[in-house]
């Protein structure tokens, strides 16, 4: 913690110095109107208080919850591995909806890129689809030969009751392929973590450990947890820990070979970037194969400089530890340069921030680093962990938010209308229909955030979505005359 | 003389769907959830998983750039055992009491008509519960309709097909007086075809009731004092007063097969006459919706619509011997789009070489017989296929020009063969779903899509001044 306050301090302090007034009462006794069992999923953060919303409850039905469900968060955690076959044991819609949606790059294979379904249909829901989907195997088997098929259970599949596993075991016997089942039926919790869990699981039980090329002569070599290269993330990371000689086993999952993971248990360390779907895989990594782990983060520069400096203490190499100061040194300043530009639009903007989970909390400093104020933040699938984590990063009076539904954040929104929106495509077209300023930050987003020159990127879309004259004309209406 | 051949997938996995439906199973819902945003103050209530509202809103904000609001009921573990009943009558009276509907549609999902949830039973006591809560008139106010859609069950077209014939079976009144107007189901169409539809009809003097108007709400200006955030309800979409009076209509014109359902039950209940077909698009299936509406009406074409043809055939005199004629097309999608654009590329006087859909459907095959009876050369019908089969039939027999949505970028990438966009979803490109491709003037808007492409693929720049 010593390291990070010396290297934040200067860039923060700008902001924190400020303390700008808040121009709403900030302990209202109620936010907004709602349903009264959902009250408590906001709150303020203030001394004296808890700071944490209620978490972690089923949505309420009818209440247009933007969760999503088991089987979409297994998908996001995997999907990006880009050389597998990701079969979705479901009737059409479940792949036909979520093939190709996530905006995970790839330098080598496309193949994750292809949408793949057993089209359970009446007969199989009665006679079961075990059949089809062994059939269904053998057939992607011949006509791909891919080094793993990931098979998605969707909610039919829990609800007619098909062994996944046991089809997956003998059609891995006939193909000699890894046939990996993910018990990922959509029902199973309101909360998509489950399905990152259970994500993590199948990669765990079923691909890492499976492969054993003799081991690299780089003692500082790791894995990258919980990246998944949206919109090229990765690239922007890889170069950085390679500049401090360190030699990458495999992301998980981002721009990922199967090959890759399937010996990512020989690295010596695991950096995790995003902690709401992968610490659980490197906590069961560091049980079964003995390694540690790192809770990183590239977004912004001094968490980005915080992490670098951090890797580089752990291998405890003297050279490396100046190697990354002397690049963080020279990153700074040209980063800093470059957004100079961008920052003086943005300061003082207020942002909220609404995602679905890692981003509540692993933003917040890349704003204030701007001299942003993040007014609001919140998650769709936060945990009681993650609340306090937000709580930690986020400045007094912020407001914090719970599994909002679409009414609670147009009310949201309205009642503290910031001045620009962080949130993914289903809150998108809401929030400008308010004539508020959005900029993407998920599976659809096209520009990469991570590390130095992300930052710049992140800068200069950011002032894009709030400098755009398009919302000057909204509050300047025509006038008759 | 033209040759037909005929294939059907012959493997067991769907690899790049061409059959869309509600996310997380209910192939169905999708499009009933279409249907019902296209209801004024309506709302869909998926009852399923959420991944099943979640999915479905996140594809319509790529393709409309527009808000939705999809209600689901969170069926979770308990729900499987002991049934859904607690989530869809909680859910219904939430939706009553905060966003004040006018129209609720209970969708179904394989979860729910695999516990075998009683919709209609559940429905009635929610009905009870909200009359409790908001008192009768309010409650007398919200129509509450059940939509079976299990998604295990054929496609998405069928789907719209018992969304549409749902709404009219649970809110059409007993018919009064006629109101002179005709009832028109769209289809699965983008807002600008709707509103070419509209217009068509009013440059006849014609009022219609649209089953149902997707066109404002899926396009909605943005005006943050005038719209109604709290909660979101974009303007326009069929008022549920036009819904209980469709059958006082003179007819029903359902622009697509698959439509086909509600109008002949409009037809049987209250003696509605029904035409289903053709998609209006290109010259002689716009001659024939205009002949269709003539016939209900007795209204006169007026000369403004024949100049409105009269530019579409200009433009066709102008472009086609030059750019288009003899050149070969794909099409891919919705079997009511594939057959119209495959007769207006005859018309074009190019050939609809190879066409796709993924409907297992006898009908479409018969249609697309037909339309082939038009071609220049052998048509090809590949039908309850994927992009997959399409790709491979087209790696080995090329194309000079491929026709569908965007889903089929990949192809026009890998194959090197320009893919023109039309249909649903468009979500690279944008404003498709603002202009229209139906109608005389959206056959312009098509022609010049196609034409645009050919000549920037396959013409030299160093020559387009010469090439007027």
């Amino acid at each position: 913690m010593h390291q990070r306050e010396i290297l934040s301090t200067e860039i923060v302090k700008k902001s924190k110095n400020k303390s700008k007034q808040l121009d709403f009462d900030p302990l209202p006794k109620k936010i907004i109107e709602t349903i009264k069992s959902r009250e408590k999923h906001m709150c303020f953060k203030k001394k004296g208080t808890d700071s944490t919303p209620q978490c972690n409850k089923s949505s309420i039905p009818g209440a247009v919850t933007q969760r999503s469900c088991v089987y979409g968060g297994a998908r996001v955690v995997l999907m990006p591995i880009t050389d597998a076959v990701h079969l979705v044991h479901g009737p059409i819609g479940c792949a036909s909806c979520t093939w190709d949606i996530r905006g995970s790059l790839s330098s080598t294979s496309q193949l994750y890129k292809t949408g793949f379904s057993t089209n359970m249909e009446e007969k199989d829901i009665v006679f079961g689809g075990e059949k089809k989907l062994l059939d269904t195997l053998i057939e992607i088997n011949r006509l791909y030969q891919p080094p793993a098929i990931f098979v998605y259970a969707t909610c039919v599949v829990g609800l007619i009751g098909d062994d996944l596993k046991a089809v997956c075991k003998e059609a891995e016997k006939i193909t000699s392929t890894r046939i990996i089942p993910v018990q990922s039926e959509g029902f199973r919790s309101f909360n998509k973590s489950l399905g990152h869990q259970l994500a993590g699981d199948a990669l765990l039980d079923y691909v890492i450990g499976t492969s054993h090329p003799p081991s690299s002569s780089n003692p500082f070599t790791l894995n990258i947890v919980g990246e998944f290269n949206i919109a090229g993330d990765l690239w922007g990371i890889k170069p950085l820990l390679e500049k401090l000689g360190i030699e990458i086993i495999s992301t998980l999952t981002g721009d990922s070979l199967v090959e890759d993971i399937a010996r990512a248990h020989q690295a010596n360390l695991n950096i995790v970037q995003c902690q709401k779907s992968s610490n659980y895989i490197a906590r069961e990594m560091e049980k079964r194969y003995g390694i540690p782990y790192l809770k990183v983060n590239f977004f912004g520069i001094s968490d980005t400089a915080y992490s670098l400096l951090s890797i580089a203490h752990f291998f405890q190499y003297p050279q490396m530890i100046s190697r990354a100061e002397k690049l963080i040194e020279n990153e700074r300043k040209r980063v800093e340069d470059s957004i100079k530009i961008f920052q003086k639009r943005l300061e003082g903007k207020r942002v909220a921030v609404y995602v679905g989970g890692n981003k509540a909390w692993s933003l917040i400093k890349a704003f204030e680093e701007l001299g942003m104020e993040v007014i609001m933040t919140g998650t769709q699938n936060g945990l009681p962990k993650d609340y306090k984590k937000i709580k930690e990063t986020v400045q007094e009076g912020t407001l914090i938010v719970d599994d909002a539904n679409a009414m609670e954040l147009s009310s949201l929104l309205k009642k503290y209308n910031p001045d620009l929106v962080i949130s993914g495509a289903k809150e998108k077209y809401l929030s400008m229909k308010m004539g508020i300023p959005f900029c993407e930050f998920n599976h659809d987003r096209i520009t990469s955030f991570s590390g130095f020159d992300g930052y710049i990127n992140f800068a200069q879309d950011l002032d894009r979505a709030v400098s755009s004259p398009v919302w000057d004309h909204i509050k300047k209406p025509l006038k008759a005359a | 003389m033209s040759e037909v051949k005929v294939t059907k997938r012959d493997r067991n996995v769907i690899i790049n769907p061409l059959v869309t439906c509600q996310p997380l199973g209910a192939m169905y819902a999708m499009y009933a959830m279409y249907a019902i945003s296209g209801i004024s103050h309506g709302l869909p209530l998926v009852h399923g998983s959420q991944g099943c509202s979640t999915f479905v809103r996140y594809g319509f904000s790529r393709h409309f750039r527009e808000p939705s609001e999809i209600a689901v009921t969170s069926l979770h573990e308990d729900a499987a055992v002991f049934g859904g009943r607690k989530n869809l009558i909680s859910g219904l009276g939430n939706l009553a009491a905060r966003f004040h509907p006018d129209l609720i549609g209970v969708v179904t999902t394989c979860s729910s008509e695999i516990i075998g949830d009683d919709v209609n039973g559940f429905i009635k006591t929610a009905q009870e519960e909200i009359k409790d809560k908001l008192g009768e008139k309010a409650a007398e106010k919200i129509k509450i309709v059940p939509i079976n859609t299990p998604s295990f069950v054929e496609h998405h077209f069928r789907g719209y097909d018992n969304a549409i014939k749902s709404l009219v079976d649970h809110v059409t009144l007993d018919p009064t007086n006629s109101n002179d107007k005709i009832n028109i189901i769209p289809g699965i169409v983008n807002p600008g075809d709707i509103r070419e539809i509209k217009h068509i009809m009013a440059m006849m003097g014609l009022e219609s009731i649209m089953l149902t108007d997707t066109s404002d709400p899926f396009d909605s200006p943005l005006r943050p004092g005038a719209t109604q955030v709290k909660p979101y309800y974009p303007k326009g979409g069929t008022t549920v007063q036009e819904l209980e009076d469709s059958s006082n209509s003179l007819g029903t014109i359902s622009l697509c097969h698959y439509g086909a359902q509600a109008a002949h039950s409009l037809e049987k209940k209250y003696n509605v006459p029904s035409v289903v077909g053709p998609f209006p698009i290109g010259l002689q299936n716009t001659d024939q919706f205009l002949r269709n509406l003539k016939n209900m009406t007795d209204s006169d074409i007026p000369d403004e619509l024949l100049d409105e043809r009269g530019l579409l055939v200009d433009s066709m005199a102008d472009i086609t011997s030059r750019y288009l004629f003899g050149k070969t097309a794909a099409i891919y999608g919705d079997p009511d789009m594939v057959t119209g654009i495959s007769r207006f590329i005859c018309e074009l006087g190019m050939t609809p070489q190879l066409v796709c859909t993924g409907v297992e459907n006898k009908e479409f095959v018969e249609e697309m017989k037909k339309v082939a009876q038009e071609a220049n050369g052998i048509v090809e019908i590949m039908y309850g296929q994927d992009l997959r089969a399409l790709e491979v039939q087209l790696q080995e027999e090329p194309v000079d020009v491929i026709i569908g949505h965007s889903d089929g970028r990949l192809i026009d990438r890998d194959l090197q063969i320009p893919l023109v966009r039309v249909g649903f979803p468009v979500y690279d490109w944008v404003g498709y779903h603002r202009v229209p491709i139906v109608g005389y003037r959206g056959g312009i808007n098509l022609l010049d899509r196609i034409t645009n492409t050919i000549l920037g693929e396959y013409y030299d720049p160093v020559h387009w001044k010469l090439q007027q």
